[in-house]
């Protein structure tokens, strides 16, 4: 992963890799809405069905930003809808310490991004998908956590 | 062969020349930390140093080191050696502590039908030019360990800093061969050499910590339940600060790490350290080392009753490195007098 | 006119006298302190069982360990063929009282089996930065004169403004003695303090934040270069007290232990992530590290964060849980993506 983008780094026609975690009830089914309605969306993401986005450890988050993704996006249901009622709103206390720590050690900010998309937000859910590829495509490939293999 | 003389302002020729044919390392300061780091200019070079934070076994057993890479091509996998390093090395101003602690490191690597090319191959290119110590400090405890701030044994090249000089002595053959590649050397005059000795005998004068170092301290492995142990190792936090810096620890973790978008993959190994309570742990659960008493006591035993045991060795060199870096003070001349004082006790009931 | 040395004497005199009465009236088993170091700048964790030791008792400005670590595991001895739990007596700066209290809320330690002896702290000497600028020449003595450390050696004398050369985590404290709370009254003798809130405008965190991320990238990078991984940081801290750390964890293996720069970020990163909200800046970290790496800047931030966003201070009350135990429906979400 790392060198083929480091070969595309400077091309026009390089594609972010984004990997997308999607809680199963709300932001998966919203994903899934927008499929079946046919609204385009960047192919940019590689979709991860988590139960609930309060399974989400930041090691996942980490974890990919190493191995070269170069951008993550997590996405859970709205505060107060949660299926399990209250697993969104520990991850979002984990996501805000996680994005100020990560921003603080200097990863570009918006190669993270966290959001919230219900069941029914189709729309919704392809237009931050929208806006997330464009902001890591700006952002360039990720190469701070290159190994000297 | 006749001692030379390099002069502190020729080093950097001496540095030109030898960095066309050798990696040279030398102590350089890392912000504020003395370490053993490869130079090309001699600029670099700190010569103004006590001894180094880092051990020069760094040199020779990397903190971490690819043990070989491989490839997955479907079910298939193919294993790559890395490529033999035929670099030669030449470790500057390395000290006589330290130069003995390579001959133990050996006698760990090179056992019996163990051999161990990753060291060895790096061993046996390394040449090591060292220093005597003008200034031991207060933890330096080497002459009650059979060494002595200007013993030369160990080393290929000796040298003594006469101040705006050095008095150059080949010991080695290897040795010679590079100072009589150095033509440009004048001869080290009388007043050189007596001057030298009168250096030795004042540093010898300054080590302040003399220690009864017995033989061997097997008469331990039968105290091994004394309760001499829980006063040593009651302080200790398992931190593995005096494992990591002394330069005969020589323990390593093997580890696979696999790029997985990549398909491929490496195994390294990587220091390790008693001191850590995962170190002993078994894959039932069980820990036969589990709290710091069974772990400070492996690491004196180890080396001062299995090393002498094994190799008839003392497996220590009088650094002092441990003592300076423990974050609690756990001070191992104070420890070695306390196991003394047993020993004595045990003759007396012996005696009796 | 500061001076420290009769400061230290008073504190000294006085934490003897508590710990000689504790133990005479039997009301700890043990008492753990700081006593004199082998070495100058040093100072060894001691534990003292008889109030015949309590001379053994010191206190200079070399007490960096913090010695809320040796609390967990319990302190268990066998007595007459029964483990009991023995109670402990520890001397305590304000950050050490501080990892106590939140070791209580973490519920890792029995609050029947300890007592405080508070002190007040007039601060930590960072050693290995004096030994840096010392550079090649050994120290065999040390004197505190007024505000000053006084460094000597072999033909050498030297001296350090003494607030200069304090751990850059003493520089911004403000609890230098433990903080007393009601439902801690019978467990804390000594010295103390009472702490209502805690203002701290972080602005060393500020400044640093006005870098690009690539310079803040190349600072860390540049800080945390020398680090060998033997995790003496971890080993130091009394709230890293897990029994499998994540670097050790190999099912699955989250992040590389070898001491190439990628994976030294990633362990002081995760590191610090886990310690938000349950760091109490006592400097012990920075103190241990044979390498001399200065952890305190990772520190401030995750307790700034955990300030600005939950208004939290840990280790002040044993009522408030830490933050990341709770949570609230209208918590701050700024970070998060929205349409427009």
């Amino acid at each position: 992963m790392n060198e083929v983008i480091t070969e595309k780094a400077q091309k026009e026609d390089w594609e972010p890799k984004i990997i997308a975690f999607l809680c199963n009830w709300c932001s998966y089914a919203g994903a899934d809405l927008a499929g079946v309605s046919r609204i385009q969306y960047p192919s940019n993401i590689r979709i991860v069905r988590v139960p609930c986005s309060g399974r989400l450890n930041p090691f996942f988050i980490i974890r990919s930003l190493v191995d070269g993704w170069d951008g993550v996006l997590v996405s859970g249901c709205h505060p107060g809808d949660c299926h399990y009622i209250s697993g969104n709103l520990v991850a979002r206390r984990r996501f805000a310490i996680l994005n100020d720590l990560l921003e603080f050690f200097g990863i570009e900010p918006g190669r993270v991004n966290f959001m919230w998309a219900s069941a029914a937000e189709g729309e919704r859910f392809a237009v931050l998908v929208r806006k997330t590829t464009e902001i890591v495509k700006k952002l360039g490939p990720n190469e701070k956590f290159k190994k000297q293999w | 062969m006749q001692e030379k003389i390099i002069f502190k302002k020729e080093i950097p020729k001496l540095v030109k020349e030898l960095t066309k044919e050798y990696v040279f390392y030398a102590p350089k300061n890392v912000k504020g930390n003395i370490e053993y780091k490869r130079v090309n200019n001699s600029k670099d070079i700190e010569l103004e140093f006590l001894n180094s934070k880092v051990p020069p076994k760094e040199i020779v057993f990397p903190r971490m080191e690819t043990m070989f890479t491989y490839t997955r091509n479907g079910k298939n996998i193919e294993i790559q050696k890395p490529k033999k390093v035929e670099d030669k090395n030449i470790i500057f101003g390395i000290r006589p502590c330290d130069a003995h602690s390579f001959v133990l490191l050996e006698h760990f690597f090179n056992f019996g039908e163990f051999k161990d090319d990753l060291f060895l191959n790096k061993r046996k290119n390394t040449i090591l030019m060292g220093i005597g110590c003008n200034t031991p400090r207060n933890t330096c405890f080497c002459t009650s360990l059979e060494g002595h701030p200007f013993k030369k044994d160990d080393m290929d090249i000796f040298m003594v800093d006469l101040d705006d000089r050095y008095v150059v002595s080949p010991i080695s053959d290897t040795g010679k061969e590079i100072i009589e590649g150095l033509s440009w050397l004048v001869d080290a005059k009388e007043e050189d050499l007596e001057k030298a000795i009168e250096l030795s005998k004042k540093a010898e004068s300054m080590i302040s910590t003399t220690l009864e170092i017995q033989d061997s301290y097997d008469f331990l492995d039968s105290q091994f339940s004394d309760p001499i142990w829980k006063e040593i190792s009651e302080t200790c936090m398992g931190c593995g600060s005096c494992s990591f810096l002394c330069p005969t620890c020589t323990c390593f973790d093997v580890i696979d790490e696999e790029d997985q978008y990549n398909n491929r993959g490496r195994r390294m190994r990587i220091w390790d350290t008693c001191q850590f309570c995962l170190y002993s742990l078994h894959t039932s659960g069980h820990n036969p080392r589990d709290s710091s008493i069974e772990r400070c006591r492996n690491r004196i035993l180890h080396k001062f009753s299995y090393y002498p045991t094994n190799y008839n060795l003392i497996g220590c060199v009088g650094c002092g490195r441990c003592i300076q870096l423990c974050p609690v003070n756990n001070d191992l001349r104070v420890i070695l007098k306390k196991l003394n004082e047993i020993q004595k006790k045990e003759e007396k009931t012996i005696v009796a | 006119m500061v001076d420290i040395k009769n400061e230290n004497q008073k504190i000294e005199e006085k934490m003897r006298n508590v710990a000689r009465d504790l133990l005479k009236e039997k009301k700890v088993d043990l008492i753990i302190g700081y006593s004199e170091g082998t070495l100058p700048l040093a100072s060894a964790p001691v534990f003292i069982r008889d109030e015949q030791e309590v001379n053994k008792l010191v206190w200079n400005n070399s007490c960096y360990v913090n010695l809320a670590k040796y609390l967990i595991p319990n302190i268990r001895e066998n007595i007459n063929g029964e483990f009991v739990d023995l109670k402990v007596g520890i001397i305590s700066k304000g950050c050490v009282a501080r990892s106590i209290i939140h070791l209580l809320v973490e519920h890792q330690i029995n609050k029947e089996n300890i007592i405080i002896i508070g002190i007040n702290c007039n601060g930590i000497l960072d050693r290995r930065r004096i030994e840096k600028d010392i550079g090649a020449h050994e120290i065999t003595e040390t004197e505190v004169s007024g505000d000053y450390l006084i460094v000597k050696g072999n033909k050498f004398e030297k001296k350090f403004k003494f607030e200069d050369y304090m751990n850059e985590l003493c520089k911004h404290c403000k609890i230098r003695a433990p903080p007393i709370s009601d439902s801690l009254k019978d467990n804390i003798v000594g010295e103390c303090q009472e702490v209502d809130s805690l203002e701290d405008p972080f602005e060393d965190i500020i400044d640093f934040e006005k870098k690009s991320a690539d310079e803040k990238w190349a600072f860390m990078n540049e800080v945390l270069k020398d680090c060998t991984r033997c995790y003496a940081c971890r080993e130091a801290c009394p709230l890293c007290y897990c029994n499998l750390c994540f670097v050790d964890q190999n099912l699955p293996t989250w992040f590389g232990k070898t001491s190439e720069i990628s994976d030294i970020l990633i362990f002081h990163m995760v590191r610090g992530l886990h310690l938000a909200g349950r760091c109490v800046e006592c400097g012990a970290c920075s103190s241990v590290c044979p390498m001399g790496i200065d952890l305190s800047l990772i520190n401030r931030k995750i307790n700034q964060i955990v300030k600005d966003r939950f208004d939290f201070v840990s280790g002040l009350s044993l009522e408030k849980l830490s933050p990341m135990m709770t949570y609230k429906m209208n918590d701050k979400q700024e970070f998060m993506l929205e349409e427009n």
